[in-house]
C-alpha cells in the first residue's frame, strides 16, 4: 500500500463536517425551526383581549380556516396572481431573451440595463406604479385610457375587476428582467450543432424554436419557474402598499391576510395558522415540483 | 442565424424599443423628484417639460443646497427627513451581511468538499428555507422577540435577514467553491495541511470573486426587505422601503419627496448589481445555472 492511500483517509474521515456546518445548523434552528414550532404552537391558542391573554382552542383556528370564505378566497387570489405573472414572465422574458441574445455593439448594454429593475425595492416599486396607475395623475392609467383599453380617468386599483391586473402589471415589470437574463444565459449555453443541421435541412424559425430551442432550455425554464413561483406565493410587498387587499377582497393574498389577521385584528392565532397554511402549501407543491422536474442542488 | 441588414436593424430597433419601456418608469420616478409639486400632480398627466427643482431631496435629506427650503413639519409632528433611515439600511444590509457570509463560506466548504450521510438532505433542508413564507416567520418571530426583548433592534433585525440570506449564501457558495478542481485540496492534504488551512490559505482567496458577488446579493436582498422590518420594528428604526410606505399625509401623499428617497435608495444598488453582471445569473438561481 503506498503512502498516499495510507495518509489521505486519516484526513479525510478526521475532518468532519459538523464543526464547520454548527454555526449554520444554529441559526436555521432559532430563526427557522423554532419558529416553525412556535407557530403550530400559536396556531392552538387565540387571543382574548378581554382576558389580554391566550386561550387553549386546540383546532377551532384549523376548523375555522377551513370553514373561512375570506381564506379561500385568497387562496383563489394568491394562485390566481402567480400563474397569471409565471405564465406572462415566462412567455414575455423568452421572447425578449430571444430578441436580445445577441453579441451585436450595444446589446451587452441592453441586457445591463434591464436588471436595474431587480434591485429596486418591491415596496418602492408599488408606490411607482400606485402614482402612475392613478386614475388623474397617473401616465399609466392616462395611456391606456388614450388606447382604450380602459375607460378615461379610471382609477385602475380601486376597480375590483382591474385591481388585480393593476399589481401584475408591477409584477410583470419587475420580474420579467429576471426570466431575461435566465433564458439568455440558457440559451448562451446551448449547443450549436443541432441547430447547424436544422438549418441545413431547412427548417423554418418557428420549428426550430419550438423543436430545438424550448426542449432544450427544459431544465433552465423549470429552474425560473421554481425561485419565481415560490417568490409570486408569498405575495406580500406589492398588495401591501399598493392595494392593502381591496378594493373589498380583490387583491387579498394569503401572506397579506395572515399579516392583517395578526396585527391588525389582533387574531394571533388565527393569522398563525392561515401563515402555516401557506407555508404548507408551498413546500408541498415546490418539492413536488422539484422531484418532478429532477432538478438538483 | 444570418439575418439581413434590414432584419439586423429591425432587430436592433425592437430591442431598444423594448428595453426603454423597461427602463421608462425608472427614469419617470427620477424625474419626479426633481419635479416640483404642481408638476407631479398635473392634469392629465405630463412626463416632459418641468422646471427642475431639489426641494425634494433637500427636505428628505435635510440639506439645504441654496434653495431656501427648511424642514417642513407635518401635521402629526413629522417631517421627511430620512438620513436616518438611510442610514439604518445601510447598518442592517452591511452586517446581515457580513453575518450571512461568514457563516455560509464556512458551511459551503464541507459542503462542496466531504461527503457525509445525509448531506443531500441537508442540503436540501437549507433549501427548504428559502421556499418558506416570509410571513410564516414573522408572525412567530414577533411574539419571540417581543419575549427576547429584540422588536424594534438593530440585531433582531440583521440577524432575521441574515437567516433570510442564509439558503441563497450557502448554495451560491458552493457552488462557486465546485469551481475550484478538488485536486488542489488533495495534493495539499497529502502535504500535511488541516483542513481549516486549506480553506483559508486556498480556497478562500481563490473563491473571492465569488464570495464578493455572494456579499452584494445579500446586501440588495437586505436592502430591499420589507415585510421583516415592517412586523419587527416599531418606532426606533425603519429601513428606506418601510418608510416609504407612510410617505401618505393628510394632504395627500409626498410623492416628490418618496421619490427622492426612492432614488437614493436605488442609484446604489444599481452600481452593485452592474458590479456582478457576471455571476448575476447564477445568484438568482441559487447557484445551480452558471453563465
Amino acid at each position: 500500500m503506498s503512502v498516499m492511500t495510507l495518509r489521505m483517509p486519516r484526513h479525510f474521515i478526521s475532518d468532519h463536517p459538523l464543526p464547520w456546518l454548527l454555526p449554520l445548523i444554529a441559526i436555521l434552528l432559532v430563526f427557522a425551526v423554532y419558529p416553525f414550532f412556535y407557530n403550530i404552537w400559536l396556531s392552538a391558542y387565540e387571543f382574548i383581549p378581554k382576558r389580554r391573554g391566550l386561550d387553549f382552542v386546540g383546532f377551532d383556528n384549523w376548523l375555522k380556516l377551513f370553514a373561512d370564505p375570506r381564506l379561500w378566497n385568497a387562496l383563489w387570489v394568491t394562485l390566481f396572481y402567480t400563474g397569471i405573472c409565471l405564465v406572462i414572465e415566462v412567455a414575455l422574458g423568452m421572447a425578449i431573451a430571444l430578441l436580445i441574445d445577441s453579441d451585436d455593439p450595444g446589446f451587452g448594454f441592453l441586457r445591463g440595463l434591464l436588471t436595474l429593475t431587480l434591485v429596486i425595492p418591491p415596496a418602492i416599486t408599488g408606490m411607482m406604479f400606485l402614482l402612475m396607475e392613478d386614475a388623474q395623475f397617473g401616465v399609466i392609467a392616462a395611456f391606456l385610457g388614450d388606447v382604450g383599453l380602459i375607460a378615461p380617468q379610471t382609477s385602475i386599483l380601486a376597480e375590483p375587476s382591474l385591481a388585480l391586473w393593476g399589481v401584475v402589471l408591477a409584477d410583470i415589470w419587475q420580474r420579467t428582467p429576471f426570466m431575461v437574463l435566465i433564458f439568455v444565459a440558457g440559451l448562451r449555453a446551448l449547443p450549436s450543432d443541432p441547430y447547424e443541421s436544422a438549418m441545413i435541412d431547412g427548417a423554418s424559425g418557428w420549428q426550430i424554436l419550438y423543436r430545438i430551442t424550448l426542449p432544450m432550455m427544459g431544465k433552465v425554464i423549470a429552474i425560473a419557474v421554481l425561485i419565481r413561483g415560490i417568490d409570486l406565493f408569498r405575495a406580500f410587498d406589492y398588495v401591501f402598499v399598493m392595494t392593502s387587499g381591496g378594493p373589498g377582497t380583490a387583491t387579498y393574498t394569503l401572506s397579506l391576510y395572515a399579516w392583517q389577521q395578526t396585527f391588525s385584528f389582533i387574531k394571533w392565532g388565527y393569522g398563525a395558522t392561515i401563515s402555516l397554511f401557506a407555508l404548507f402549501i408551498v413546500l408541498l407543491v415546490a418539492n413536488l415540483f422539484v422531484s418532478l422536474t429532477k432538478l438538483r442542488w | 442565424m444570418l439575418l439581413t441588414p434590414w432584419q439586423r436593424a429591425l432587430r436592433i430597433g425592437a430591442a431598444w424599443a423594448v428595453v426603454s419601456a423597461f427602463a421608462f418608469p425608472i427614469v419617470y420616478w427620477l424625474m419626479i423628484a426633481f419635479k416640483p409639486d404642481r408638476d407631479i400632480f398635473s392634469i392629465p398627466p405630463r412626463v416632459f417639460g418641468f422646471v427642475p427643482t431639489v426641494q425634494s431631496f433637500e427636505e428628505v435629506f435635510g440639506i439645504s443646497l441654496g434653495f431656501e427650503h427648511g424642514l417642513e413639519v407635518l401635521p402629526g409632528g413629522g417631517n421627511f427627513y430620512m438620513l436616518p433611515r438611510l442610514w439604518d439600511s445601510i447598518v442592517i444590509a452591511v452586517f446581515s451581511t457580513i453575518l450571512a457570509v461568514a457563516i455560509a463560506t464556512l458551511a459551503a466548504y464541507p459542503l462542496s468538499r466531504m461527503r457525509f450521510r445525509g448531506q443531500h438532505h441537508f442540503v436540501f433542508w437549507v433549501l427548504s428555507t428559502r421556499m418558506m413564507p416570509p410571513v410564516a416567520v414573522a408572525i412567530p418571530m414577533f411574539f419571540i422577540y417581543k419575549n427576547f426583548g429584540l422588536l424594534d433592534t438593530y440585531t433582531g433585525i440583521i440577524l432575521i435577514h441574515a437567516l433570510m440570506n442564509m439558503p441563497l449564501a450557502v448554495l451560491l457558495l458552493k457552488s462557486f467553491f465546485d469551481d475550484i478542481p478538488v485536486e488542489i485540496d488533495e495534493a495539499a492534504l497529502i502535504d500535511g495541511a488541516s483542513r481549516f488551512k486549506i480553506f483559508r490559505k486556498i480556497v478562500l482567496p481563490m473563491a473571492t470573486g465569488g464570495i464578493a458577488a455572494t456579499a452584494v446579493l445579500c446586501f440588495i436582498f437586505s436592502w430591499t426587505e420589507f415585510l421583516f422590518v415592517l412586523t419587527l420594528t416599531q418606532t426606533s428604526l425603519k429601513t428606506v422601503p418601510v418608510v416609504s410606505s407612510t410617505f401618505v399625509t393628510s394632504t395627500g401623499t409626498a410623492w416628490g419627496n418618496m421619490a427622492a428617497l426612492g432614488a437614493a435608495a436605488m442609484v446604489p444598488a444599481f452600481v452593485f448589481i452592474l458590479l456582478v453582471q457576471k455571476n448575476l445569473v447564477r445568484g438568482l438561481t441559487l447557484g445551480s445555472l452558471k453563465q
